[in-house]
């Protein structure tokens, strides 16, 4: 590589295009075990790199998934939903800031980058998955796996809104489990379900068991279909948006969902 | 981190850790089950667990546990010069044309055999002076809150490090399968500002960052299920989602699939673990008096307290309780009865609770915040009113228990508890005795970060303060 610089007269250009463009660069992640076993830590770079989304883009992510990302770009920033209190348990008494007002309209739903950051009490969903706090410069986010980090995927408002908006869409494309199903996956993994569809088999069959608890309680369906400020499914029936939803849920937690693989 | 191109912190940890003998700890993930395993530490500790009552705002030492009778005879007499030396002021004060000895309001009785004067503003914790270590010569590098506090917690003044905590997290894993190993504890929202920095954990994983508990709410923040979403619909949802992680880790064969997998469990039993935790419907009539009245009503220091050594029952490894308002710059007198008559009964309550259910020989319980306050008044004096300005060079803590010693008075101040007479203990010798006490040879817990090997208690040297041991 050394030699490749000198010779294409310090090319930087030259240099980043011929690594990009390299068979070790584009691989993906997958490795058979044998590879593993004799590359463990990829120092021989034998696969490509495998790493959870940062904080913002996990957001961002769940908003395309379930429909909801307004793609606007500029302005001002935005405060989408927080916990109540988190700003008060740390706030000066005197503080402009002590009390968080959520947004309400397309502003819940921007892209993370505007997000408003307050440098005494960053968003708790972005720090607990290891957004740094922006007092220094930060050359590389570590990658943390807690299950503070579950709680947040599984059960804040926004997440799970988006799994509703994810449902939604699959009850209004498709009569049919499987196809609801194989939408769904598509839509969030962006690849086809596998051959074997087990995938598939695996989401309709949860689909079965929410369809069940759901209907021996159909309000909570309601109160599901609820989270969230976006509006409910219009002549779409509770029970199916809501077990869906979980659903969307379960989809949106999975490793592959989380990972760039 | 398997799917890293290069190593990270946790690997270069993995390298020190296997040199420096507290080898197990390498793989410990914040709660996931393979951290169980005891840790091996530099040496065999005193205390397995931490109990710190933050007195944010810093708490006057001179109306509290630095007892000075001489002063009564220099009411509003001029500081002399030579005392005050060159000291920088804060621009609270620094304008003033005089600074008059203001002498404590408050009488001093003595307590128990070790006969220790204690301000009457906490009879109880008084009453358990032969079971306390005094240290009257903490000493700060800075005058103003951000940067004291910032100090206090994380070993230094700018942003960006670990907190004491996140350093025992790190370094020492965690004993609990079901709570963090950290866990903040904040009162009533009062006077200064905190900021969620001085439980953060720097340039370590954010792992190991302190939980805020919260008062209201989630006590964890996002651990209740949506609503309409009941425990077992939850339950159908997690195992499903196992068969599918298992379905990906076959297929692709990363660890942190499986770490993943654990993840979930785990954030699955804390919605049990943490609403138990935080039930205090279990708790006797006599306890519960014994924190006072206050002990059931959510967020006040009392039910802080009783929160505090249900964690501590539990095995969580360090909790930080704050406490707000000791910010006295004018009217201390009347100010400071209020957050005194807050702290003294449950203070006293959690340490006696501890030692009655066996937990105070390893449990280690500090008091105390993060500077002093001046001798000399800020504002108007009279006999009976008077302010104090931030204080860096000397304040007083107290400890209990985890291998500390009763009825021990360490350090001592001029007769104005204005400078260090004599064994003065910085807050990196404090760091390195409370490190001590767990285990851990402060010179060799060390994590590499920007090209330096970063220590809780930095490069200047620092000592344990052993005459407090037991």
């Amino acid at each position: 590589m050394a030699v490749e610089f000198v010779e294409s007269d310090w090319d930087v250009r030259h240099m980043l295009k011929l690594m990009v463009n390299s068979a070790a660069y584009r691989q993906d992640s997958r490795a058979t075990a044998a590879k593993r076993a004799a590359d463990p830590d990829n120092r021989l770079l034998s696969r490509g790199p495998r790493y959870r989304l940062d904080a913002e883009v996990l957001r961002d992510q769940a908003l395309v998934v379930g429909g909801l990302l307004q793609r606007r770009i500029g302005g001002p920033g935005v405060r989408p939903y927080q916990p109540k209190g988190v700003w008060k348990d740390v706030a000066f008494a005197g503080s402009n800031t002590r009390e968080y007002q959520a947004d309400s309209g397309t502003a819940l739903y921007r892209r993370t980058l505007y997000t408003f950051w307050k440098r005494t009490s960053p968003p708790p969903s972005m720090a607990v998955f290891d957004a740094p706090t922006r007092e220094q410069c930060t050359v590389r986010r570590e990658r943390t796996n807690t299950p503070l980090q579950a709680l947040v995927l599984m059960n804040d408002p926004q997440y799970v809104e988006a799994a509703r908006g994810l449902a939604q869409q699959a009850v209004k494309r498709a009569d049919v489990d499987a196809e609801r199903a194989r939408w769904m996956f598509r839509r969030a993994l962006a690849r086809a379900a596998s051959d074997v569809d087990v995938d598939v088999e695996q989401l309709v069959a949860a689909a079965g068991v929410f369809r069940k608890q759901f209907t021996g309680d159909p309000k909570a369906a309601d109160k599901l279909l609820g989270v969230g400020a976006s509006p409910k499914p219009d002549g779409l029936d509770a029970i199916e948006c809501a077990s869906w939803t979980m659903v969307a849920n379960l989809l949106m937690n999975r490793d592959d969902f989380l990972n760039v693989e | 981190m398997s799917g890293s191109f290069c190593d990270n912190v946790d690997s270069s940890r993995r390298t020190f850790l296997a040199g420096a003998g507290l080898g197990a700890a390498a793989l410990s993930t914040m709660l996931t089950e393979d951290a169980l395993a005891d840790r091996s530490t530099h040496f065999s500790p005193r205390a397995r667990r931490v109990i710190w009552l933050f007195m944010a705002g810093a708490p006057s030492q001179l109306d509290t546990l630095d007892h000075k009778p001489g002063l009564q005879k220099l009411f509003d007499k001029d500081l002399p010069d030579s005392i005050r030396g060159a000291q920088r002021l804060t621009t609270m004060t620094s304008s003033q044309p005089r600074f008059p000895i203001a002498p404590s309001v408050f009488r001093f009785p003595r307590h128990g055999d070790c006969g220790k004067p204690v301000s009457e503003l906490f009879p109880r914790v008084g009453s358990m002076a032969d079971e306390l270590a005094f240290v009257h010569t903490i000493h700060t590098d800075a005058i103003n809150h951000d940067p004291a506090i910032t100090l206090i917690q994380t070993g230094n003044q700018t942003a960006g490090h670990p907190s004491l905590g996140a350093w025992l997290s790190y370094g020492l894993g965690t004993m609990n399968r079901n709570l963090p190993s950290f866990v903040v504890l904040n009162c009533e929202p009062r006077g200064q500002a905190l900021y969620s920095r001085l439980w953060g954990s720097g340039f370590l994983a954010s792992r190991h960052a302190g939980v805020a508990f919260r008062s209201q709410g989630d006590p964890v923040l996002y651990l209740s299920n949506p609503a309409g979403v009941s425990r077992d619909v939850r339950r159908v949802m997690i195992e499903r989602l196992r068969a599918m992680n298992e379905t990906i880790l076959a297929r692709g064969g990363d660890p942190e699939t499986q770490a993943r997998i654990a993840q979930y469990e785990m954030a699955f039993r804390m919605q049990a673990s943490v609403p138990e935790l935080v039930d205090i419907s279990g708790e006797s009539k006599s306890t519960l008096e014994m924190y006072g009245e206050q002990a059931t009503q959510p967020g006040t220091f009392a039910a802080n307290c009783l929160l505090a050594r249900r964690m501590a029952e539990r095995d969580v490894r360090f909790i930080q309780v704050f406490h707000r308002g000791w910010d006295h710059h004018g009217s201390l007198p009347k100010n400071i009865r209020r957050q005194a008559g807050e702290v003294d009964q449950p203070a006293w309550a959690l340490v006696q609770d501890l030692k009655q259910r066996g937990l105070l020989d390893d449990t280690l319980v500090i008091w105390g915040g993060e500077f002093g306050r001046t001798v000399y008044s800020q504002g108007t004096l009279t006999r009976s009113d008077y302010g104090r300005d931030h204080h860096p060079r000397c304040y007083s803590m107290w400890f209990a228990g985890g291998g500390t010693a009763g009825g021990v008075s360490y350090g001592r101040t001029d007769d104005f508890s204005y400078n260090i007479v004599e064994n003065p203990v910085h807050i990196r010798d404090l760091n390195a005795t409370i490190l001590h006490l767990l285990g851990i040879d402060h010179r060799r817990l060390s994590v590499k970060y920007q090209g330096l090997d970063h220590r809780l208690t930095g490069v200047l040297p620092a000592r344990v303060v052993k005459p407090i041991l037991a």
